[in-house]
């Protein structure tokens, strides 16, 4: 792990996670919520990542295994990109759509779903 | 032994013409038109024909047995197939039931032939040929019957034919009301009826443990050996159960408290009054009575409310009869009065006395409403007396065959009527089957009757004169009268069918022209004697309504119904006077009766109802009988419907629905505030939810929990 431990990325990984949790919850500009959602997604794909580069240098009895694991730990994160570029492609776009038609975009303004 | 296909035949060929009129019949007309008619009719007719056939063939066979031999069980089929009972489709065949059976298909047959004719110019010839079939068939199931359950079957069938053809011409809503009327007052009887059945399968099982050996409790062969034991160990529910089964002859055969749907009932086609409503369908009580005799033998005091309920009725029709002015009315009093006689007999023990009164009163009255329709289709559709006079010069055969109807029906001596009344007066004047205490009940019944026989001559005979004598040729006298527009003005009707705020009662097709073709009756109008085909049956019911009395003599139907007399019936005593009262009756109502109407309408009977006699009035609102029951009870059931709407519907049942809907909105007004629409608190509720799902799920873990 060249030096740096696990503890440290997941440290980093958790550190992201909560500065995105708080921007989503406390931020009215729905850009920035955006912005905080990638950031939580990268925690996590952060997180599956140095678990993938830890999994192999684990003493097993089926070291095989243990690569095909971190090597599923590495897609995960491909296929959270790809999801996350889908996701914002129509997010941005529901964005743009609601800014034509209020010319002020405020999470708190889009409340037509109360009880 | 009776051959089973014999009686299979005599069953199933009506219910092929059923088949035959019902799936082919529209298109037959459709495609073919008059001749198609021609073809249908002819189907009905055979089979009808075809069914009397089998029954002679049964009716020979079974008088060429030992008369002791002469009542036989066929099976045909398994059909309720309990450990404790069994109730097979089996038909019992003898004697009573075949005398049934001959006169159900014989003049079913003339009937139907007359009906070919009769309903030539309708638009439904083949629904109206598809019930009568059905009919047919569910009245010979009715009589042929071998146990009280199938017996059962063909008392709804009859009913259910019989709500078919009153309503026939149903887009008229008056005719549509009378079918309801009709059917939900019998329905009352056939409450008896089911709960006559129960009482008797409880009384058996609980008497002799299982009921018969083999499971067939409610057949009559096996009736036979056990109601006699059975019923005299239990006097008092001997009577509830004899008056139950008289509760489902009332209604079926329009008696006192259950009569007034009879009358209405003549809104139907005149070839059905004759045949459901004349001579079969409401005489089944009495068949009712007489399959089930040995009840009422054990039960005296049912006997004698039988019997006096048959008095009663027969005399107070017989005044209603004197008060109506449509030709029809005065034959449906009459009939209903004529029942009445048979349940005087009844009750009076002489059974086969209320058959033998059956049967005449099948050919002649059956006679009487051919001639009335004849009558009928001759003056326009034109019901009303009032319109009629002297009409035996333009219709001679009906005018004579319909003369000899009328001495037959008052008794004049040698006419069928006369002997069938006689059977009746000395059975019920000389027997004293249903006497109770030193009351004979069966005597006043029988002193009743023959005044009845009275009355019954002078309205029979206001009805000829009325109608075929006279100076008058009263239509070309007097301007058309409609009696509902008539009777709207001097007097209310007791029934108004003129109102139908819900549309229930219209009809489905607005096109059809559902009715007997209309045109008025005008002074040109020129009366013309009827066809072929309706005037051989009125000439052989004639033949039948001379003959069938001696023919059939009391002494010889008694020997052929009950070989071994009814042990409990004691011996008639021998009344003397009976016989030459009953003739001067019937002799002298003929006479009074005809000198009265000698020269047509009487002033104080015409078309100004102020000058009718207050009595005559009185008897036409049927002593307010009718507006009692019939409009007290669907007033009384408006009333009830009503409270029950504000306690029950509306009070607990609105209640407990309202306050389980008030409920869900209080629990929802709490849930909503949960969806306060930002998306921002929705965020920190999943935040919540996960941080309590991790914290969890390292709780457990951290105690080896998974």
């Amino acid at each position: 792990m060249n030096g740096v431990p696990l503890g440290g990325y997941l440290l980093l990984g958790l550190l992201m996670f909560a500065i995105g949790v708080l921007g989503v919850v406390l931020r009215r500009s729905p850009v920035v919520i955006f912005m905080c959602i990638e950031l939580m997604l990268n925690a996590a794909n952060l997180t599956f990542l140095s678990f993938a580069r830890y999994l192999p240098s684990l003493r097993s009895d089926d070291p095989a295994m243990l690569s095909r694991q971190a090597v599923s730990g590495e897609m995960m994160v491909i296929f959270v990109m790809a999801i996350a570029a889908a996701e914002v492609a129509v997010g941005l776009g529901i964005i743009m759509a609601i800014f034509r038609l209020r010319d002020k975009v405020d999470v708190d303004d889009l409340n037509v779903l109360r009880g | 032994m009776p051959n089973n296909s014999l009686v299979i035949l005599l069953l199933l060929l009506p219910i092929l013409g059923f088949v035959i009129e019902a799936f082919l019949g529209k298109q037959i007309v459709k495609s073919s038109g008059e001749s198609g008619k021609r073809l249908l009719g002819a189907v009905a007719v055979l089979v009808v024909v075809g069914s009397f056939a089998a029954a002679v063939k049964l009716a020979i066979d079974l008088a060429g047995n030992d008369p002791s031999m002469r009542s036989q069980m066929v099976t045909l089929a398994p059909w309720i197939n309990l450990a404790g009972l069994k109730v097979p489709f089996e038909f019992l065949i003898d004697p009573l039931s075949i005398t049934m059976a001959l006169i159900v298909t014989g003049v079913g047959a003339l009937i139907h032939l007359y009906a070919t004719g009769y309903m030539v110019k309708d638009k439904d010839y083949s629904r109206f040929f598809t019930y009568m079939n059905l009919f047919i068939f569910s009245m010979l199931v009715l009589v042929t019957a071998g146990n009280l359950v199938v017996m059962f079957i063909g008392w709804e069938g009859v009913g259910l034919c019989s709500y078919l053809l009153i309503g026939f011409w149903y887009s008229d809503h008056a005719n549509a009301k009378a079918a309801n009327k009709a059917f939900i007052v019998t329905r009352i009887g056939d409450v008896g009826f089911m709960l006559g059945i129960f009482m008797l399968f409880t009384l058996i099982i609980g008497q002799v443990g299982s009921g018969a050996s083999d499971g067939r409790t409610l057949s009559f062969d096996n009736l036979i050996d056990t109601l006699p034991g059975v019923m005299h160990s239990h006097p008092s529910v001997a009577v509830i159960i004899a008056l139950l089964f008289f509760l489902a002859a009332v209604g079926k055969s329009a008696q006192f408290p259950l009569y007034f749907w009879l009358p209405d009932a003549m809104a139907g086609p005149t070839p059905v009054s004759a045949l459901i409503h004349a001579a079969t369908m409401v005489t089944s009580g009495v068949f009712l009575l007489n399959r089930l005799y040995l009840i009422y033998e054990a039960a005296p005091i049912a006997a004698a409310v039988v019997t006096i309920i048959g008095a009663f009725t027969a005399i107070f029709a017989a005044l209603i009869a004197f008060s109506q002015t449509d030709i029809k009315k005065v034959l449906a009093y009459s009939t209903v009065s004529q029942v009445g006689y048979m349940f005087v007999a009844c009750g009076a023990g002489g059974f086969s006395a209320g058959i033998f009164h059956l049967a005449t009163h099948a050919f002649f009255k059956a006679l009487l409403f051919l001639g009335a329709g004849a009558v009928i289709h001759s003056m326009a559709h034109n019901q009303d007396m009032r319109n009629y006079g002297k009409l035996a010069k333009y219709l001679p055969i009906t005018a004579i065959t319909m003369f000899i109807a009328f001495l037959a029906i008052s008794g004049i001596p040698f006419f069928a009527g006369y002997y069938s009344k006689e059977a009746i007066f000395s059975a019920s004047v000389g027997g004293s089957f249903a006497k109770i205490g030193s009351v004979n009940f069966g005597q006043i019944a029988g002193y009743v009757a023959i005044f009845t026989a009275f009355l019954t001559a002078i309205y029979m005979a206001r009805l000829t004169w009325l109608t075929f004598f006279g100076r008058e040729e009263r239509w070309r006298l007097i301007e058309p009268h409609h009696d509902s527009v008539q009777l709207a003005g001097a007097l209310p009707e007791c029934v108004s069918y003129s109102d139908d705020p819900n549309g229930w009662y219209k009809a489905i097709e607005p096109e059809s022209n559902a009715t007997e073709p209309e045109h008025t009756l005008d002074k040109d109008h020129e009366p013309h004697e009827v066809g072929a085909s309706m005037w051989i049956p009125m000439v052989i019911l004639a033949v039948l309504s001379v003959v069938g009395g001696y023919a059939l003599d009391a002494g010889r139907l008694e020997a052929w119904l009950y070989p071994v007399a009814p042990s409990s019936v004691p011996k008639l005593a021998e009344v003397p006077w009976v016989t030459p009262v009953g003739i001067a009756a019937a002799v002298l109502g003929a006479l009074v009766g005809g000198f009265y109407y000698w020269k047509g309408l009487p002033a104080n009977e015409g078309w100004n109802m102020s000058k009718w006699n207050p009595l005559r009035i009185f008897a036409l609102n049927q002593f307010g009988f009718n507006s009692i029951v019939s409009d007290g009870s669907s007033e009384a059931g408006k009333e009830i419907g009503a409270a029950l709407n504000v306690g029950v519907d509306k009070g607990i049942i609105e209640g407990i629905l309202g306050g389980l809907a008030l409920c869900s909105t209080g629990i929802g007004d709490l849930l909503k505030k949960l969806q306060s629409g930002y998306a921002r608190s929705y965020a920190l509720l999943m935040l919540a939810g996960a941080v309590v799902l991790t914290v969890w799920i390292a709780v457990v873990g951290y105690r080896g929990g998974f």
